[in-house]
């Protein structure tokens, strides 16, 4: 089986090319007249106005975590560690305790998630039993000055609210 | 060495002991029959029928394997598509109204439920009918919580209770679907071996309120250790884990087969001597009330016993025969009065005829071996003219009290090297942290005088120096262990014929007769 094989004419090499100075003026040309023609009428642009103009968010995309609670507000997770085992970052630190709703025995007493550390794959989400943690709350930028408010504990998690509707979420196959 | 006898399973022919029942037998040589009520130290009861096998040409052609002898000639049939669909079936059964709330059991990971599950049966729930809800979460006492749902009605804890421990207090009430194990009312489980049925249930009914949610099973590593608690030297699992950020840290004890010494259980009481590893420990050197590094420390004794008298050394009878040796050197170096005084370890009257032994410590048949005198007498002597007092591990406060070491102390100088920062260390002028049983390796010598050797399980994240090493810092001539068995070799008349490096898993029996010792 042979390749196909195209050559190519490499440039540069004519005179007119070597004395470099005019392909400069050239292209300095380029650049000037879209500086010009930008500089006078802006809204053709192609670039998005970050941070005045938030991107579109699809359903499917990874965002911060958060944890799911079920309708009457109790917390979903059981405190299985699957999202820790699962995790390839080492990024979710867990210790579980007594439930005392109901619900069911065990739940999260500390739920940590080191976002520094996080890779945001995903995997956490697949390896969930309970649906209970999500990457649906389209936040993608996460800020700080320090190294500690990077890792999300058990409050902030539940809190964040999720940016898409039940069936946005579960049509968009997450 | 048992008679071997040739059969065949599945066609294939293997060799395996006589007088085993199938399980065993076949198990031996690599080939797993399924089984959930069966267990080698609680005998065949045949209730799971999880092991049913097929005997070719046999009378009948169906036998639960546990209750089985291997024959001679015998054809066990194991992968015939009538035994499939048996394990299959009997494992839709179990299931029938198992919760499978695998994400909040403890047992998850190493549950014989989900091993099989996934093995044999891998199919959906056929229930259309609401599953029988049973309670959960119940207090059976001595630390044993119980979840009726999960339970298979296997009575491995029933008949625990009933064979071994003798006590009865589980058993298994009414029938079919409202069968369920439960204690007497007002009447929990009240004997010294009762966490050993959290090992035995084969799924997730039976667990421990001690390590309840404390970790997954898969996150532990197992590593083989010999428990300390007390002579009798059970084997056991170490079971620890390093999470993230934090140091190497044990979880649980979980018991070791042996036969030869303490087969295939272990005591409550010294299932939870993890926790002495985890607490109180002494991590920090301290020089006159003061922290200091260990050099310094180590420097302040050299200096204090190159100026005793007459110091005196009391070496602890948990210490390891190459440590107990290593002190005896550096003793006899020293010049100093080696003592093993230690009657406080024992506690009189509290051992009894299965496992649990009156002395709760690990070695003292080792000063036998090495012929340290642990007499009263002796030390009361040794204290009486000595200015120096070495603790080698050895909490004098145990044996003789607080107060009567504030008044040793008033007398003589006072230095601890131990792994545990109790009443002695804290009295010490200077006190010298060194590993623990956990962390280091050695021999020791069991009540039943069995030599058994343990290796390193734990490995902090600033592992502590070993006892052997702080003794050779001190100017002891011994520096590894294999110096120390070179030594114990040559100079103990028991072990000279005892390869250290070689003693055997189940650990080697001493006798002073030579031809045991060959055959060893």
């Amino acid at each position: 089986m042979s390749a196909k094989i195209k050559i190519l004419e490499r440039k540069g090499s004519s005179l007119y090319e070597r004395l470099y100075l005019f392909e400069v003026f050239k292209g300095m040309a380029v650049t000037f007249r879209h500086f010009i023609t930008n500089f006078l009428d802006n809204s053709k642009l192609l670039v998005r106005h970050y941070p005045e103009v938030k991107p579109e968010i699809p359903v499917r995309w990874r965002g911060r975590h958060r944890l799911t609670t079920h309708e009457d507000g109790t917390m979903k997770c059981v405190a299985c560690y699957m999202c820790q085992t699962n995790c390839p970052a080492k990024c979710i630190m867990i210790e579980a305790g007594e439930r005392t709703d109901g619900r069911s025995e065990k739940m999260p007493v500390r739920f940590d998630i080191d976002l520094l550390e996080c890779i945001y794959c995903g995997y956490c989400v697949e390896a969930c039993p309970m649906e209970a943690i999500r990457m649906d709350t389209g936040i993608y930028s996460v800020i700080g000055e320090e190294r500690q408010p990077f890792v999300k504990g058990l409050d902030e998690l539940l809190a964040t609210k999720g940016a898409f509707t039940e069936e946005e979420y579960k049509k968009g196959g997450a | 060495m048992a008679e071997k006898i040739k059969l065949f399973v599945n066609g294939q022919e293997v060799e395996v002991e006589s007088g085993k029942n199938l399980v065993d037998a076949i198990g031996a040589v690599g080939i797993e029959i399924p089984h959930l009520c069966y267990h080698p130290a609680l005998g065949a009861d045949g209730n799971c029928r999880m092991c049913l096998v097929g005997i070719e040409d046999g009378r009948p052609p169906l036998v639960p394997a546990c209750k089985t002898r291997a024959v001679e000639g015998m054809k066990v049939q194991l992968d015939t598509e009538k035994i499939k669909k048996i394990q299959h079936d009997v494992m839709e059964f179990e299931l029938v109204n198992h919760p499978v709330d695998c994400p909040v059991c403890d047992q998850a990971g190493e549950c014989k439920l989900q091993d099989y599950y996934m093995q044999y049966d891998g199919q959906k729930s056929r229930m259309t009918v609401p599953q029988v809800r049973k309670a959960k979460h119940l207090d059976f006492g001595c630390g044993v919580v119980h979840d009726q749902e999960r339970c298979i009605l296997c009575a491995r804890c029933v008949r625990f209770t009933r064979m071994i421990t003798k006590t009865g207090e589980l058993g298994i009430v009414n029938r079919t679907d409202y069968a369920r194990v439960t204690i007497f009312p007002g009447r929990p489980l009240a004997n010294r071996y009762a966490l050993n049925v959290v090992d035995i249930c084969p799924v997730g009914a039976m667990t421990s309120s001690d390590f309840r949610f404390k970790q997954r099973a898969w996150f532990l590593t197992s590593s083989k250790g010999i428990c300390h608690g007390c002579s009798k030297g059970c084997n056991i699992f170490i079971d620890h884990n390093r999470e993230k950020y934090k140091d190497d840290v044990i979880y649980r004890f979980r018991p070791r087969l042996n036969e030869q010494v303490n087969g295939y259980f272990i005591c409550d009481e010294g299932r939870l001597t993890y926790k002495l590893e985890n607490e109180q420990r002494l991590t920090q050197a301290m020089l006159n009330g003061k922290a200091t590094d260990f050099g310094t420390a180590v420097e302040g004794i050299r200096r204090a016993l190159s100026q005793a008298r007459k110091p005196l050394f009391v070496v602890s009878p948990n210490c390891s025969l190459e440590e107990m040796r290593a002190i005896q050197q550096l003793a006899a170096s020293q010049n100093a009065t080696l003592c093993g005084y230690s009657d406080g370890y024992i506690k009189q009257g509290d051992g009894d005829d299965y496992l649990i032994q009156d002395d709760k410590s690990a070695n003292r048949a080792g000063f036998d071996l090495l012929g340290i005198d642990s007499s009263q007498s002796g030390f009361e002597a040794a204290a009486a003219e000595a200015d120096l007092l070495v603790s080698f591990q050895n909490d004098l406060t145990r044996t003789l009290g607080t107060e009567a070491c504030g008044q040793l102390k008033e007398r003589m100088n006072l230095i601890s090297i131990g792994s545990y920062d109790d009443a002695l260390s804290q009295l010490a002028s200077i006190s010298l942290p060194v590993a623990s049983y956990s962390e280091k390796s050695g021999t020791i010598v069991n009540a039943d005088r069995i030599l058994q050797r343990f290796a390193v399980a734990v490995v902090k994240n600033a592992p502590p120096v070993s006892l052997i090493q702080a003794v050779a810092q001190l100017g002891g001539e011994i520096t590894s262990l294999e110096s120390a068995w070179e030594d114990l070799t040559a100079s103990v008349a028991v072990l000279n014929k005892v390869d250290f490096a070689q003693i055997p898993e189940q650990g080697l029996a001493l006798t002073d007769s030579e031809v045991s010792n060959v055959a060893a």
